[in-house]
């Protein structure tokens, strides 16, 4: 981290604070969505037949809610606390911070939830908060992007960190990207907008919550461990990798559709060689912790180095499912649902878990409960590997029904018990959630600095500290 | 050397931006070129589009979520073809702001749904799904209803006409549609088995049939499996005991049938239950396995308990014939078997009385009081009571056995 500046830039941490909390409490609204829908496969008339609580609008606002409402603050939080660390600049303006937090919460999270609620949406995968929503978006997006890239700009952008790589090209691709799925297939219709569509769902997880993601791996590892990447040459061979593969992903959520078979085929390769340069880049950041074990004892690294071995499982599992034999089996099926779950609960919660707990314990007038948040790690755990590993299940039994002439309804049927052992998970992962916000709001203030003292080879309290401005302490 | 660096960085700038633009490009609007020549090349002359109604029915299936589990994009993969039919052709989808095609599947593809069961049913499951069907974990719309199944407020009655939409531009299409498509499309040879051969466009087994082959069952002993089958699959509306009075029966009409009070021939149950009931809200069940309906058959012939038939004097059969001949044989046909010469003017077919038998009591009511949802009228101001009960003995008459 050889660009971190010797002068102390302003991280300003009640804007950490602050998209950390909101961060936290829009993900338990969205398991909470989340929960009711899978309680509704179980007892479908557990929403007491309300066309508010209906399966279909709960579903739309639980994801909108884990990406926009989750990730979105938990990235922004990180962004706070790492862009000045990064560029030894402050960001461009508090005040504009306040607008951002306002606007992401208030006139995108919220009312996008109220809107599909009340009936107002649309039904485009990773992009169904209704379109005056996404005008709202888009401009918070400009706004992210005045806010965190001038610092880089007039920082020169000789030898950049692999991190601002990646929170440079995140946030200017989600720009560039968002436009596409969520007003395009409004105007181009079927086929053609499917196409645009595929684009889209696979842009939401590779140019926003990816590259965020991975900027928090590459920053928390170093940070945490005081030990530079293993190899930038890696680092940067992946970022291009990268940013070159995901885009061309897209397609593969419609192979063996009416969209022409050249480019299902580019899609699918495409997808292939993504898993291939996630090996190297998980390689690159699984040397980089070599040493701190399996389960570090800094809680930050141990989300991040988790997070880090789910982005490799669910990359390869991704690149598997693209090829023609496995997607004719698993495609439509709880496979798919699986997959996605462990992809944002697993690879990007627990990056973005990790990055939180990582800016946080650097607040130095923050809460902060090491056992509490040891304790989130562990249900959060439990919770996906059992989920993950029952819908994979669950997913090839349905495939198995459908590739017979059974009735559709045994497949229903079938599923059911699947259902239910997803349904239960709800408890270690909620449970996890309130842990995690539990161990940021309770403990000592400046816990999480004297915790950072305490990891063995980590940064002394002595030598952080001053590069943080306390905000009113 | 720094102007360099500079440089350099500009490029990779342009080379970021240029790798998003290429996915778009390659993988957006070039498949777009493709598919709009491909649809000017394989689309009829006139496809329908959307009715107001219709289209204020799709955005109620877009807004419910309804294509969050069940896709309108059968693949072309031999399981899809299979189940739901033709693979979905991209001419099919030119009227989708947006496209619903889904990546999930919780419930059967719906692409063509259009046509494949009574609105009844379709109405009666929107508003009660498991009602109609066992097990299904449906949400249950009762919002656009006034109360009741068959009461639906006009969002109900536009979501309905949005679903029977669902593969109707294809069908009105063909057959001309589908071998001018196939001529002109411009697809490997999988493609093309996949899009244009199917036996039939839409492959739902559910699809009710007026005419078609259907399996001789064999008489069932295996009552366990029927009364499974049965409590499963058909006490939804002809409830437990056979008698029509299912929690899914109030919103159909015609009412399911009350099973008890009708003595049916082995093949009656085998063609209904492979080709369903034409025009009501009997679906067929050509997707169970033949030892399941065999034993369901003999679940439902078991509910009509044999009782000594009355002599009926010969001057009131006289009556009764008489009284057929002029006013029933038109549809019901001179021999009972419900092959009259109106029968094609009729979306359900008149009753075959060769095979099954009405006890009296539904008899009498029928021709005194019509069959409500079935053309079939009430007599009771145009025929004496004697006549009534008179044809209504007579009819009985024509039954088979077996």
């Amino acid at each position: 981290m050889t660009e971190i500046a010797p002068a102390a830039p302003k991280v300003e941490t009640r804007l950490v604070y602050a998209h950390g909390l909101a961060a936290i409490v829009t993900l338990l609204i969205s398991v909470a969505f989340g929960v009711m829908a899978s309680i509704e496969m179980l007892v479908p008339e557990a929403g007491g037949n309300l066309p508010w609580l209906t399966w279909g609008r709960l579903r739309y606002d639980h994801t909108q809610g884990i990406m926009l409402g989750w990730l979105g603050n938990a990235f922004f939080a990180f962004l706070y606390h790492a862009v000045p660390l990064l560029t030894g600049r402050s960001i461009t303006s508090a005040r504009l911070g306040q607008w951002i937090f306002g606007l992401w919460n208030f006139a995108v999270v919220a009312p996008g939830w109220v809107l599909v609620l009340a009936g107002f949406s649309q039904p485009l995968e990773w992009a169904e908060f209704p379109l005056v929503i996404d005008a709202f978006v888009v401009l918070a997006l400009v706004l992210v992007i005045v806010q965190f890239l001038p610092p880089f700009f007039s920082r020169g952008l000789e030898d950049l960190y692999v991190s601002s790589w990646y929170i440079i090209g995140g946030l200017v691709f989600t720009l560039l990207a968002y436009p596409m799925g969520n007003f395009v297939p409004e105007l181009v219709p079927g086929a053609r907008g499917a196409a645009f569509s595929g684009l889209w769902i696979h842009d939401a997880i590779g140019l926003f919550v990816t590259p965020l993601a991975l900027a928090i791996l590459y920053f928390v590892i170093p940070a945490a461990t005081r030990r530079p990447i293993f190899s930038h040459f890696l680092s940067m061979l992946g970022f291009w990798l990268l940013f070159f593969l995901y885009p061309l992903n897209g397609t593969h959520h419609y192979i063996f559709s009416v969209i022409p078979m050249s480019a299902q085929m580019g899609a699918i390769a495409a997808s292939t060689l993504l898993g291939l340069d996630v090996i190297l880049v998980v390689a690159n950041l699984l040397l980089s912790m070599r040493g701190a074990g399996l389960f570090p004892a800094d809680i930050g690294l141990r989300f991040v180095a988790t997070g880090t071995v789910f982005y490799l499982v669910v990359s390869i599992q991704g690149s598997v499912q693209a090829q023609m034999a496995i997607n004719r089996q698993i495609h439509f099926s709880d496979w798919v649902i699986g997959h996605s779950h462990l992809a944002m609960l697993g690879f990007a919660t627990f990056s973005a878990a990790g990055g939180l707990i990582h800016a946080w314990q650097r607040i130095p007038w923050a809460r902060y409960s090491g056992p509490m948040l040891s304790l989130s790690y562990w249900l959060l755990l439990a919770g996906v590997v059992i989920m993950v590993s029952d819908l994979t299940v669950a997913g090839l039994v349905e495939g198995r029904l459908w590739q017979s002439a059974a009735p559709w309804m045994d497949s229903v049927r079938a599923a059911q018990p699947y259902w239910v052992i997803r349904t239960i998970t709800f408890v270690p992962i909620a449970a996890g959630f309130l842990a995690l916000l539990a161990g940021l709001v309770t403990g000592e203030r400046a816990g999480g600095l004297r915790a950072v003292g305490d990891s063995v080879g980590h940064e002394p309290v002595a030598e952080i500290a001053p590069r943080l401005a306390p905000a009113d302490l | 050397m720094k102007r360099a660096l500079r440089m350099s960085y500009l490029v990779a700038g342009v080379a970021g931006l240029g790798f998003f633009a290429m996915s778009v490009l390659l993988l957006a609007v070039w498949p777009g070129r493709v598919l709009e020549e491909q649809v000017r090349r394989m689309s009829p002359g006139h496809p329908l589009g959307l009715t107001d109604s219709e289209g204020r029915g799709r955005r109620i299936y877009a807004r419910e979520g309804c294509a969050y589990c069940h896709t309108q994009q059968i693949r072309y993969v031999a399981s899809d073809v299979a189940r739901f039919g033709g693979a979905t052709l991209a001419w099919e989808t030119i009227f989708d702001y947006p496209h619903l095609w889904g990546t999930r599947r919780i419930g059967p593809d719906l692409s063509r749904e259009g046509a494949t069961r009574s609105a009844d049913w379709q109405l009666s499951h929107l508003y009660s799904p498991r009602s109609m069907v066992q097990g299904s974990v449906m949400p249950a719309f009762v919002w656009l209803f006034d109360g009741a199944p068959d009461r639906p407020k006009q969002e109900g009655l536009d979501l309905l006409a949005y679903v029977e939409t669902l593969g109707r531009d294809r069908a009105l299409a063909a057959p001309e549609g589908e071998s001018r498509a196939r001529a002109a499309c411009d697809c490997s040879e999988d493609e093309r088995r996949f899009a244009f051969g199917s036996a039939v466009l839409n492959a739902s087994p559910a699809l009710a049939r007026r005419q078609g082959d259907h399996p001789r069952l064999a008489p069932s002993g295996d009552s366990t499996k029927g009364q499974q089958v049965y409590s499963r699959d058909c006490a939804t509306c002809h409830g437990t005991r056979g008698e029509g009075d299912g929690p899914g029966a109030v919103g159909l009409h015609p009412h399911p049938a009350n099973l008890a009070e009708h003595e049916y021939t082995l093949d009656r149950l085998s063609f209904a239950l492979w080709n369903g009931v034409a025009g009501t809200g009997m679906p067929a069940w050509r997707d169970l396995p033949l030892a399941d309906l065999a034993a369901a058959a003999a679940v439902v012939r078991g509910f009509h308990a044999p009782q000594p038939e009355p002599a009926i004097p010969e001057a009131v059969l006289a009556v009764g014939a008489k009284v057929y001949a002029a006013r029933c044989a038109q549809c019901h046909g001179e021999n009972g078997a419900g092959d009259g010469y109106a029968v094609s003017q009729f979306a359900v077919a008149p009753t075959n009385f060769r095979t099954q038998r009405p006890s009296l009591a539904v008899s009498l009511r029928a021709v005194r009081d019509g069959i409500e949802g079935t053309p079939m009228a009430p007599w009771s101001n145009e025929l004496s009571e004697a006549e009534l009960s008179a044809v209504a003995y007579y009819v009985r008459g024509f039954f088979e056995g077996q």
